[in-house]
């Protein structure tokens, strides 16, 4: 049935007098998860929807046309840049530990057969042909290991941070020495002002240049710049627009990492 | 070494600006899904206007337009893979999240906060940087668009602005017009059905954009 035509299911009060207000946005959220699951199994309403989508897709270009704010793209785009640097260093992380798991696997493999038991009996006296020396070859070695047992205990970690702000959370994601702060229900930094993280270490906190406010829902995430080895806390203070190299007031988050 | 090492990789996997630039939105969605930063900033550039001003004339204000387009971009970056383009295009999706994150905004707020509009010193954009094919494209839909809208019966054309651009559900249009809700939802359903004969098949008018 087409839209131009009447019939059952286009009476209002019929099934299909919900596509409307759905391809509108007029149902409230539960009348809109009922009507989709409706249309799953009604062709008619389907087709419905369907062809008032269009038009509805339509509408947005009868507005007037307005420019949106560079300031927009930055704050969108320092997101979308942070998230990537995120994702790649969590992709390097991963490839990192596929390797080491290969390799231990490789390495379990060979000692098990009578042939590896050979070649790892003979393996300290090939390195030591490298001028390294039996015992520095040796050291290195169980360096190497400790270090990759270390990453791989790491994975991420979530710290549940001090939120100085009635009703408002953050949580800290540390993983492979980066990290990433996620804010919940906080308020706005103010007129004229942003919130800023810092980093302490050694009881002074350094400046980054993570500037961030939040949406009206109060979200907001944000990378730490520079990675938090060494740090003991991630702090985030309300500062004047542009940041401060020294904060101007007293943290409202404060996430511990040691 | 390693920084060095990403950094060349991270240059030779990627096209450049100017060759992005050339991909079709679809193209870009599938390297937005992989991650690419420099996709997602061709996108953003090619429909954030349109994004704002939707939802400017929703919000009313300036800030809370922002935070609706700045949430609805983000939430297209990190689920790129929800992108079907069985489904319409690009253009269609962005502005579908960003109509849903507007409605979702203007339902938090009271009714005491709705309506207050402009007076931020927001101009119409009287240039663009797009290709001036695209523009005059956009231009013309967007006068249809207003025409078909404006020949609709007070009573239907009221009810879809209601509706689609106030964010206000059917059942609070009812209440404001003193209207049966079935009055409202067959006057959105016929206007509707009249614009689409108005328009023709807008999946034509706007298929590139």
């Amino acid at each position: 049935m087409s839209v131009d035509e009447p019939g059952p299911h286009v009476d209002a009060d019929g099934c299909g007098g919900n596509a409307a207000p759905y391809v509108l946005g007029a149902l409230t959220e539960q009348e809109s998860e009922t009507f989709r699951r409706h249309v799953e199994s009604c062709a008619v309403c389907r087709e419905e929807v369907a062809a008032l989508k269009l038009v509805a897709d339509a509408l947005p270009a009868a507005v007037p046309q307005l420019h949106a704010s560079p300031e927009l793209k930055r704050r969108v785009m320092s997101s979308v840049r942070e998230d990537a640097r995120l994702r790649e260093a969590r992709e390097v992380h991963e490839a990192r530990e596929t390797r080491r798991s290969a390799r231990e696997s490789a390495r379990t493999a060979r000692a098990e057969s009578p042939l590896g038991r050979l070649l790892d009996g003979l393996r300290p006296r090939w390195q030591a042909g490298l001028a390294m020396g039996g015992v520095a070859a040796a050291a290195v070695a169980v360096a190497v290991v400790a270090l990759g047992s270390s990453s791989g205990r790491a994975g991420t970690r979530v710290i549940d941070a001090q939120v100085l702000v009635a009703h408002a959370r953050a949580t800290l994601s540390v993983s492979g020495g980066h990290a990433e702060l996620s804010v919940a229900d906080m308020p706005q930094p103010g007129a004229g002002r942003v919130y800023e993280v810092w980093r302490e270490r050694s009881g002074t906190p350094q400046p980054t240049d993570a500037l961030f406010s939040v949406t009206t829902g109060g979200n907001a995430t944000v990378s730490v710049p520079g990675g938090v080895s060494g740090v003991h806390e991630v702090l985030v203070t309300s500062e004047p627009q542009g940041g401060s190299r020294v904060p101007t007031r007293s943290p409202v988050i404060v996430a511990r990492l040691s | 070494m390693r920084a060095m090492f990403r950094a060349q990789r991270s240059t030779s996997d990627s096209p450049s600006a100017g060759a992005l630039s050339v991909l079709a939105d679809e193209e870009l969605m599938q390297l937005v899904y992989r991650g690419q930063a420099e996709a997602f900033e061709v996108i953003y550039d090619r429909h954030a206007d349109a994004a704002f001003s939707l939802a400017y004339r929703m919000c009313g204000q300036r800030a809370l337009a922002e935070d609706v387009v700045q949430e609805g971009f983000l939430s297209l970056w990190r689920s790129g893979a929800h992108y079907d383009r069985a489904r319409g295009s690009v253009r269609s999706w962005v502005l579908g999240i960003v109509h849903n994150r507007a409605i979702d905004a203007l339902r938090r707020r009271t009714v005491r906060d709705r309506g207050r509009v402009s007076g931020e010193g927001i101009e119409e954009r009287v240039a663009s940087p797009e290709r001036i094919d695209v523009e005059v494209a956009r231009r013309d839909e967007a006068r249809e668009v207003r025409d078909a809208l404006e020949q609709l019966p007070d009573e239907q054309s009221r009810v879809i602005e209601l509706a689609f651009f106030g964010g206000l559900t059917h059942v609070q249009i009812a209440s404001m017009l003193d209207t049966p809700v079935g009055t409202v939802k067959g006057r959105m359903r016929l206007g509707l059905a009249k614009m689409r004969m108005a328009l023709g098949d807008p999946a034509e008018v706007c298929n590139e954009c």
